[in-house]
C-alpha cells in the first residue's frame, strides 16, 4: 500500500507550483513575469512524467475517494499536455495585451488539478470538489481580460449557467445518495443494480446529472453559453476551456453512465440519443452561419460533443469497450486539433493587432503566412475528419463503435452532419488560399517583430505534430485507450 | 514484422507510392527558384514512371494472384495492416497514372505562374494518393489513400482554377466526400460483421474479406454505399454534375489527372471491391446499373453535342465514355470487364490528350469557346494533326485504342442483353457526330483572326507531352493483346466470384425487394 499523499503527487506538484507562482508574481518586475509560464509548463510536464511512471500501479486512496488506474493515467497525462500547450499558446498573447499577471498560469494549474480530480474520483463528494475547482477557475480564465466588456460578459454568462448546472448535478447526486446510502461509485452501482431502487427518483437523478454534464460539455440544449464565452474569452484561454473541461467532463460522464448507471442504460440511452442528435444538428447548422471564427469553432466543438455522445450511446449497448476506447481516442485527437485551431487565431492576433477573428481577416493568409495557413488547413481537415489526420482516425474509431453496437443509422446521421461540417471547415481554407484580402492589413515592421514568439510556434508545432502522428501512427494511443477502459469495466 | 514478396528484391509498391510524397515534402521545405521545384517534380515523376515500367516488366501476367505483396502491422488492435499488392488491373492503371503525372509536368511548365511550389507539391501528393489506391489491399488503407487524393485536387481546382473555381472546388469536394462517408460506414460495418466472433478484431484485409460471406440485405446496403461512392467518382448519371464544373475551372494539368486517373479510380473500386465482396447483391442490382450506364452514354453524348465550350464538350464526352466502362463491368462477363478496363485505359490516354490540347489552345487563343475559333488548321497545322488523331481515336476509329475498349464492352453487353447493346451503340454514333462536328468548327470553316498566324505552332515541349499518349493509343489499338493479357487473369478471377450467383439470376430481383421490405 502506497502512502496516500503519493497517490496525488502530480496534483500536489501543480498546487505547489501554482502557489509559488501566485506568491512570486507581485515581487517580479513586469517583464520578468513572462518566465512564470515556463514554471507552469515545467510543472505540468513533470507531473505528467510522475503520472506516467506510476502507470503500472492500481490502487484507491483517501478511503475510496480516488482510484488510480490506467483510465485516470490516460486522462491525467492528456490533461497535463493540454495544460502545457495552453500555457505555450498564452504567454505572448498576454504580454501583447498587457495582462501580465502570473495569476493566469496559477489558474490554469488549479483548473488542471480540478480536472484531474474529476477524472480519478470514485466518490461523489470528491468528484464534486474537483468539478467546482475546475469550474470556478475556468470562469476566472474566461474573464481574465478584465478591462474588456466582452471578457467580463463571457465570465458572467459562464458563471451563472455553470452555477445552475453544478447545482442540478448536486441535486441529482443527492438523490443517488438517498437511493443507495453511499457516495461511493461502486456501492451506488451495486445498490442501483441489485436493490429495488424506485424507478421515478432514479430517472430524475439521471436527468439532473445528465443536464449538469450537458452544460459542462456544452451539449444542446445547454450549449448557449459556449459561443459567447469562446468569443469573449482571451483566445488562448478559449483554446484551453474548449478542450480541458470537455475532456474531464467526458471522462466523468463515462464513469457515471457506464460504471454507476450501467444497469440503467434503458433509461439513459434514449436520452443520450436525443441529446446527441440535437447537439450534432445545432453544432453543424449554426456553425454554417458564423462569420466569427471563435464562434464557428464554438459551434464546431458543440458538433464534436454530439459525436462523442454518439459513442456514449454505444457504451450503453454491446459495444462498451469499443465505445469507451473510441471516446478516449477522440478526446486526445480533439485536444490537439482544437487547440491548434485556436492557436492559429492567437498567432494571427499577435501578428496583426487589428485582427478580429473573422473569416474576412483570414483572406489571403496563405500568401503572407504560408505555414500558418498550412497548419490551419491541417486542423480544419482534421476537424472535418479527412485522413491522414487524427480527426479521421477518431471519427473512424467512433463510427466503428456506433456501428458495432447496432446503431448503424445513427452513424449514417453522424456522417451526414460530418458532410455539413465539411462545408464550414473548408470555408476557412477557401478564405486562406483562394481569396485575396479586401483591404491590405497594415503590419508595421516593429509590430511584426513584437508578435513573433517561438513558444507559440512550438505550441502550434506540437499540435500539428500530434494531429499528424495520431493520424498516421495511432497504434500506441489506441492501445493505451483500450487498456485504460478494460479495468474500469472490470470493476 | 514487415515482409514483402521478393519478386524484385525491394518493396517496389511502397517506393512507387511514397516517392512522390517525399518529393512533395522536399519541395515544401525547399528555397530557391521555381525552376528547381519543376526540375525536381520532373525527376520524381520520371523515376516513378520508370518504376511503373519495371513493375510491369516483372509482373507475372499469367497469374491471377495478387503480386508484389507487402505486409506490415499498422493498428493491430483494430485489425488494420499496411497491406499492398497488385494484380493486372492495378498494374495497368498504375502505369497510366505514372505516365500522366509525368506528362503534366512539362505541360504546366509555363502555364502555372503563381505559387508554383505549392502547385507541384500538390501534384506529387496527389500521385501518392492515386497510386496508393491502386495498391492498397487493406480496406482502411484504401480509404486513406482514397481521401488523400481528394485534398490536393481540391486545392488544385480552388487555387489555380478559373473564375468560378471556388464553387467548382467545393462542389467537387462535397460530392466526393458525401460518397466517401457512406463508404466509410459500409467499410466499418462489413469489417465488424466479418469477425469470427464478438471479441475478435475487425477484418479490414481484403483477402480475408473476399472469403467472408455477408447476408443478403447487408450485401445490398454495403454494395449501394460503396457503389455510390464510386459512382460519384466515375461519374455516373445522375451524380455527374460536379464534373463539368470541376473540369472547366480546373487548370489543364488538373483536368488531365481528373479525367485520366481519378475517374478511373471509381471504375477500379467497383471492380476491386463492389463485385468481389458483394457478388450476390451485384447480380441483383446490375440491371439497374446498366440502365444508368446507358442513360449516361446517350445523355453524355447528347449534351456534348450542344456544348459551346471546348473543355465542357470533352468533359461531357467523359460521362458518355465512362458509361461504357460501367456498362462493360456490370455486364458481368469476362469480355465486358476487359472492355471496361480497356475503355478506362484508353479514355485516360485520349481524354488526357484532349484536355492537354484544349489547354495548349487556350494558352495561345485565350478562349475555349468553339464559336470564337475556326480555321485553326491554317495557322496551326501540327495542332490540327494532333487534334485529328485524338479526335478519331476518341470516337472509336478501329486501329486506335478507343475502338478496342468500346467494342469489347459492347460485346460483353450484347452477351448480357441485346437491346441494351443496341442502345449503347447509339453512343458511338453520337460520339462521331459531336467530335467530328467540333473538329470541323474548330479547325476548318473560315479563319477568325489573322493575327493567329503570328502565334507559334506546337513547340517540342508540347509535342513531347502528347506523343507518348498517341504512341500508346496506337499500340493499344493495333496490338491490344499486350494489355489484354495483363488484365485477363484478373478479369476472369472477378467473374469467377459472381458465377455461382448468376445461376439464380431470375429470383434475384424479387429477393432484393423482399429484403428491402423486411426492413420496414
Amino acid at each position: 500500500m502506497q502512502h496516500q499523499l503519493l497517490a496525488i503527487m502530480p496534483e500536489l506538484m501543480l498546487i505547489a507550483t501554482a502557489v509559488v507562482i501566485l506568491l512570486v508574481d507581485p515581487l517580479l518586475p513586469v517583464d520578468g513575469r513572462r518566465g512564470l509560464s515556463w514554471l507552469g509548463i515545467a510543472a505540468s510536464l513533470t507531473a505528467a512524467y510522475a503520472t506516467w511512471i506510476s502507470r503500472g500501479e492500481e490502487f484507491t486512496a483517501f478511503s475510496h475517494g480516488i482510484a488510480l488506474d490506467k483510465y485516470s493515467v490516460f486522462f491525467k497525462i492528456l490533461l497535463l499536455v493540454v495544460a502545457a500547450m495552453a500555457m505555450l499558446l498564452s504567454e505572448k498573447h498576454l504580454f501583447l495585451k498587457r495582462h501580465l499577471l502570473g495569476d493566469y498560469y496559477g489558474l490554469v494549474l488549479f483548473t488542471t488539478v480540478g480536472m484531474m480530480i474529476m477524472v480519478e474520483a470514485i466518490d461523489l463528494i470528491t468528484f464534486f470538489v474537483g468539478l467546482e475547482l475546475m469550474a470556478l477557475t475556468v470562469y476566472l480564465l474566461a474573464g481574465f481580460f478584465r478591462y474588456q466588456e466582452r471578457s467580463i460578459e463571457a465570465a458572467l454568462k459562464y458563471f451563472l449557467g455553470g452555477a445552475f448546472a453544478s447545482n442540478f448535478m448536486l441535486f441529482g447526486m443527492a438523490i443517488l445518495y438517498g437511493l443507495s446510502g453511499s457516495t461511493n461509485y461502486q456501492e451506488i452501482s451495486d445498490a442501483v443494480r441489485l436493490g429495488p431502487a424506485p424507478a421515478g427518483p432514479l430517472a430524475i437523478a439521471v436527468v439532473l446529472i445528465l443536464a449538469g454534464f450537458a452544460f459542462k460539455v456544452s451539449a444542446v440544449p445547454f450549449h448557449n453559453w459556449a459561443p459567447d464565452v469562446y468569443q469573449g474569452s482571451p483566445t488562448p484561454a478559449a483554446a484551453f476551456l474548449s478542450v480541458g473541461p470537455k475532456i474531464a467532463g467526458f471522462a466523468a460522464i463515462l464513469k457515471f453512465f457506464t460504471l454507476i448507471l450501467g444497469s440503467q442504460s434503458g433509461t439513459w440511452v434514449p436520452m443520450m440519443i436525443a441529446l446527441s442528435l440535437a447537439t450534432m444538428l445545432v453544432g453543424a447548422t449554426m456553425a454554417l452561419l458564423q462569420k466569427d471564427l471563435k464562434r464557428m469553432l464554438a459551434y464546431s466543438s458543440i458538433g464534436h460533443v454530439g459525436y462523442l455522445l454518439l459513442a456514449v450511446v454505444a457504451t450503453g449497448h454491446t459495444g462498451r469497450n469499443l465505445g469507451m476506447a473510441a471516446i478516449l481516442f477522440y478526446l486526445a485527437a480533439y485536444a490537439f486539433m482544437n487547440m491548434g485551431a485556436f492557436g492559429v487565431l492567437v498567432f494571427m492576433a499577435n501578428r496583426r493587432p487589428g485582427f478580429r477573428d473573422t473569416l474576412d481577416d483570414m483572406a489571403g493568409l496563405a500568401r503572407r503566412y504560408p505555414w500558418a495557413a498550412a497548419i490551419m488547413s491541417l486542423f480544419m481537415l482534421s476537424l472535418t475528419g479527412v485522413p491522414p489526420t487524427a480527426g479521421f482516425l477518431a471519427k473512424f474509431y467512433l463510427f466503428s463503435a456506433v456501428v458495432d453496437s447496432g446503431f448503424a443509422w445513427l452513424a449514417v446521421i453522424g456522417a451526414l452532419f460530418s458532410l455539413v461540417s465539411a462545408f464550414f471547415y473548408l470555408r476557412v481554407i477557401i478564405y486562406m488560399y483562394m481569396r485575396e484580402p479586401e483591404t491590405e492589413l497594415v503590419e508595421s515592421g516593429a509590430g511584426l517583430e513584437a508578435g513573433k514568439s517561438w513558444d507559440l510556434d512550438l505550441g502550434l508545432a506540437i499540435a500539428a505534430g500530434g494531429v499528424i502522428l495520431l493520424g498516421i501512427l495511432p497504434a500506441p494511443v489506441v492501445n493505451a485507450a483500450q487498456d485504460a477502459v478494460v479495468k474500469l469495466l472490470g470493476n | 514484422m514487415y515482409e514483402f514478396q521478393s519478386q524484385i528484391g525491394f518493396p517496389i509498391l511502397t517506393l512507387l507510392t511514397f516517392l512522390p510524397a517525399v518529393g512533395g515534402l522536399a519541395i515544401l521545405f525547399m528555397r530557391g527558384k521555381p525552376r528547381l521545384y519543376k526540375s525536381l517534380t520532373l525527376a520524381v515523376t520520371g523515376v516513378n514512371f520508370l518504376l511503373s515500367l519495371v513493375l510491369i516488366a516483372y509482373f507475372d501476367r499469367y497469374s491471377a494472384e495478387m503480386q508484389f505483396v507487402e505486409k506490415a502491422p499498422w493498428i493491430s488492435s483494430l485489425g488494420i495492416s499496411y497491406h499492398m499488392a497488385v494484380d493486372g488491373i492495378s498494374v495497368l492503371l498504375i502505369m497510366l497514372t505514372a505516365l500522366l503525372s509525368l506528362i503534366i509536368v512539362p505541360a504546366s511548365w509555363n502555364y502555372i505562374k503563381d505559387r508554383e511550389m505549392q502547385f507541384f507539391a500538390a501534384f506529387l501528393f496527389l500521385e501518392t494518393g492515386m497510386i496508393g489506391v491502386f495498391c492498397a489491399r487493406d480496406l482502411f488503407l484504401f480509404y486513406v489513400f482514397w481521401e488523400i487524393m481528394l485534398i490536393p485536387m481540391y486545392f488544385i481546382i480552388g487555387v489555380w482554377g478559373g473564375p468560378r473555381r471556388i464553387y467548382a472546388a467545393i462542389k467537387f469536394f462535397l460530392f466526393t466526400f458525401a460518397g466517401s462517408l457512406l463508404m466509410l460506414i459500409a467499410i466499418v460495418a462489413i469489417a465488424y460483421l466479418a469477425r469470427a466472433n464478438q471479441y475478435a478484431t475487425p477484418v479490414f484485409d481484403m483477402d480475408l474479406l473476399e472469403k467472408a460471406t455477408f447476408s443478403y440485405s447487408v450485401q445490398i446496403f454495403a454494395f449501394l454505399a460503396f457503389f455510390i461512392a464510386f459512382a460519384v467518382k466515375v461519374p455516373m448519371w445522375p451524380l455527374h454534375t460536379w464534373l463539368p464544373d470541376a473540369h472547366v475551372e480546373a487548370p489543364t494539368a488538373g483536368s488531365v489527372i481528373l479525367a485520366g486517373v481519378m475517374l478511373k479510380v471509381g471504375g477500379y473500386g467497383m471492380l476491386r471491391l463492389c463485385i468481389p465482396l458483394f457478388p450476390d447483391a451485384v447480380v441483383a442490382i446490375a440491371p439497374y446499373i446498366l440502365v444508368l450506364s446507358l442513360i449516361a452514354i446517350v445523355y453524355g453524348a447528347l449534351v456534348s453535342l450542344v456544348q459551346k465550350d471546348l473543355k465542357k464538350l470533352v468533359a461531357y464526352s467523359s460521362v458518355s465514355h465512362m458509361g461504357f466502362v460501367t456498362a462493360g463491368i456490370f455486364a458481368l462477363n469476362v469480355i465486358g470487364i476487359e472492355g471496361g478496363i480497356m475503355v478506362m485505359f484508353s479514355h485516360g490516354l485520349l481524354t488526357g490528350a484532349l484536355f492537354l490540347m484544349v489547354g495548349f489552345m487556350y494558352e495561345r487563343l485565350h478562349t475555349r469557346e468553339i464559336a470564337d475559333m475556326g480555321g485553326l488548321a491554317g495557322p496551326f497545322p501540327v495542332m490540327a494533326g494532333f487534334l485529328l488523331f485524338f479526335t478519331l481515336a476518341s470516337l472509336g476509329l478501329p486501329g486506335l485504342s478507343g475502338f478496342v475498349g468500346e467494342f469489347l464492352s459492347l460485346m460483353g453487353l450484347f452477351t448480357y442483353n441485346k437491346a441494351m447493346a443496341a442502345v449503347a451503340s447509339i453512343g458511338i454514333i453520337l460520339a462521331a457526330a459531336y467530335l467530328l462536328w467540333m473538329f470541323q468548327r474548330v479547325m476548318f470553316t473560315g479563319l477568325r483572326d489573322d493575327k493567329w498566324y503570328k502565334f507559334p505552332d506546337f513547340s517540342l515541349r508540347e509535342m513531347a507531352s502528347l506523343l507518348p499518349l498517341g504512341f500508346l493509343a496506337i499500340w493499344a489499338g493495333v496490338y491490344p493483346n499486350t494489355f489484354l493479357q495483363l488484365i485477363q487473369p484478373s478479369a476472369t478471377r472477378i467473374t469467377e466470384k459472381i458465377a455461382p450467383y448468376l445461376a439464380d439470376h431470375g429470383g434475384a430481383i424479387e429477393r432484393l425487394f423482399a429484403s428491402l421490405g423486411g426492413l420496414f
